[in-house]
């Protein structure tokens, strides 16, 4: 047995807290130090940029948390973003500008305005209902089945917010939204979510929904019950894409249906595929690559002039890149670039390596 | 410790077994032998739970037919399934941890880990390593080692040779056989048929879904049975 091995066997078992919070926080390290930057130096247009970016990174992470963990792939996590923005709009809106917007609100929702505190909470328990309702077919599925239905609940979702325009005034914009959120708090919120997802990743029922992933008839041998682990993994990637949602609708103070669709469901998906979605660290990587990536094919776009050349512009580039992105993920390697290791794990294997060849030089 | 009575799997119109009588007494240890599709996994699927059957599976006189496969392992009746199935993507340590998922006395857990680390040193030495790089012969270790982290008392093991050579077959064999001796009750479905026999103290024959011979493994070596069935 090598010496380097030894302290791996007990820690293993006991100290998943531990092993979540020190990986989760490495892993937030990145985007702090980004994040920070932008508050320091970047002008203020380039800092909405960065909440935005920020906001995609909750939800991509969110999306990991069942989809990396369970296996199953799902498209309708921009379901729950919605209904967290448009549960923080029409309770936390002011009374004045309601009257504007929703004046024949259900329930008498017209009439008041709740602080925050209290229309977060109130906004959580929303999601989290729809997702338990949600979760108990997603979890009987697997495969494409899951796929399709979790498409469905975002139509549905998507649809009711149209349909319903005395409550979610249709497809206009909702503004008027109390701006309770800067990009600190979404920094923040974005660290929050890492860590919360790492620490899932590490504990009982994150591995245990792993090991339903990797091998399903080893896991029934096993008694692990696929269903049970993949209900609490979608109620909590409802639950930190919902809070993505209320950040958004804080920051940004005005929501539309629109924003909450298939154009952020594929550009969330893809910054997961980018990353690889096994892990958290893909989820941050993949969103961070793809974020600056993206806003330079935007300037390009345009059409901008390279060495005294004037390039035409290519309106359409950013989304023929977005799926170029999917297409060349899942050829040439559909377990993303950080593939199966955290980045803390990345670090600890690399740092066992060079011990060793220390040893044997 | 392990009555079956009149036990019947069907798929479909399909029946794999048909009114298994089978019995293993506390302590022993027992093959269930015979050729490909007689109903070896079938059974082993229905005294675990994971295969609706018919008839009824009695632990400890108790009958636990209607039983999930999770309480089931929390009265002692744990399997490792055909085919070694590891979770690939997983740590060895991960993988151990999982075997323990109906226990909750963590030191105990940690102190399992060490101790079939400290019996498979290979397992100790990957302990971080994803599983799906150890070889076949290590996979099937590491997958009996896990059926162990729950502290079974009696052990269903199916097919431990399948795809294994020879050599690592007779050590898988030498550590199951060492199972007995720390008093484990072990049931084990295997078409290698020598090789499950050295340890055996009783055999049960099956052909196509029917019990064809039981008695003690030395009447079993002894008779043509051996060549009829089972192409030794």
């Amino acid at each position: 047995m090598t010496t380097d091995a030894l302290p791996a066997t007990p820690s293993a078992a006991s100290r998943w807290i531990l092993r979540g919070l020190t990986g989760g926080i490495i892993t937030a390290l990145p985007v702090v130090a980004i994040g920070l930057y932008f508050i320091g130096f970047a002008p203020n247009y380039y800092q909405h940029l960065a909440a935005a970016a920020l906001v995609n990174l909750i939800i991509v992470v969110g999306l990991q948390v069942f989809m990396g963990n369970s296996g199953v792939p799902q498209l309708g996590h921009s379901a729950f973003v919605g209904l967290g923005a448009y549960g923080l709009a029409i309770l936390a809106t002011p009374v004045a500008l309601k009257k504007l917007s929703i004046p024949h609100a259900p329930f008498g929702l017209s009439q008041i305005t709740l602080s925050p505190v209290i229309a977060i909470p109130i906004s959580f328990v929303v999601v989290a209902v729809l997702a338990l309702v949600s979760g108990r077919i997603i979890s009987r599925l697997s495969g494409v089945a899951a796929t399709i239905v979790s498409l469905a609940f975002l139509v549905i979702v998507h649809s009711v917010f149209l349909h319903w325009p005395e409550l979610f005034k249709g497809n206009q914009a909702f503004f008027g939204i109390p701006k309770i959120f800067g990009l600190p708090a979404i920094i923040a919120g974005a660290v929050a979510a890492i860590v919360i997802a790492r620490l899932f990743r590490e504990s009982a029922t994150g591995l245990q929904l792993r090991a339903t992933a990797d091998n399903l008839q080893a896991a029934e041998a096993l008694a692990l019950d696929s269903r049970a682990l993949r209900r609490r993994a979608w109620l909590l990637s409802a639950l930190i894409c919902g809070a993505a949602g209320m950040l958004y609708a804080g920051f940004a103070g005005t929501i539309s249906p629109k924003v909450f669709y298939f154009q952020q469901v594929f550009l969330t998906l893809a910054m997961l595929i980018l990353g690889g979605m096994g892990t958290v660290t893909g989820a941050m990587l993949g969103t961070i690559l793809l974020s600056f990536g993206l806003e330079a094919i935007r300037s390009v776009e345009t059409g901008v002039s390279v060495l005294g050349i004037q390039m035409p512009a290519m309106l359409g580039l950013s989304g023929v890149a977005l799926g170029v992105v999917i297409v060349l993920c899942m050829a040439l390697r559909p377990q993303g670039i950080s593939g199966r290791y955290e980045l803390d794990e990345a670090i600890g294997a690399l740092l066992r390596r060079n011990s060793r060849m220390d040893k044997a030089e | 410790m392990l009555q079956l009575e009149g036990l019947t799997v069907s798929y479909g119109a399909v029946q794999a077994v048909r009114g298994l009588d089978l019995s293993v007494a506390k302590g022993e240890f027992v093959a269930l032998l015979g050729p490909n599709g007689a109903g070896k996994s079938s059974t082993i699927g229905a005294i675990t739970g994971l295969v609706p059957s018919k008839g009824r599976v009695i632990l400890d006189g108790k009958d636990i037919t209607r039983l999930p496969t999770e309480a089931r392992i929390v009265r002692g009746l744990t399997a490792c399934p055909e085919g070694r199935h590891v979770f690939a993507n997983l740590t060895v340590a991960e993988n151990l941890r999982l075997g323990a998922a109906t226990r909750s006395d963590k030191a105990g857990v940690a102190a399992d880990i060490d101790r079939y680390c400290t019996l498979f040193p290979v397992l100790g030495e990957r302990i971080a390593q994803a599983a799906g790089t150890l070889s076949g012969g290590e996979q099937q270790m590491l997958a009996i080692s896990r059926a162990l982290m729950s502290r079974p008392r009696m052990l269903l093991l199916d097919e431990p040779s399948l795809g294994l050579a020879p050599m690592i077959v007779a050590r898988i064999f030498d550590f199951i056989g060492s199972l007995k001796a720390d008093g484990l009750t072990v049931l084990v479905v295997e078409q290698n048929a020598a090789q499950a026999l050295r340890f055996a103290d009783r055999a049960y024959v099956l052909g196509t879904g029917q019990l064809r011979y039981s008695g003690t493994a030395a009447e079993l070596a002894g008779s043509d049975l051996m060549s009829m069935y089972l192409g030794a």
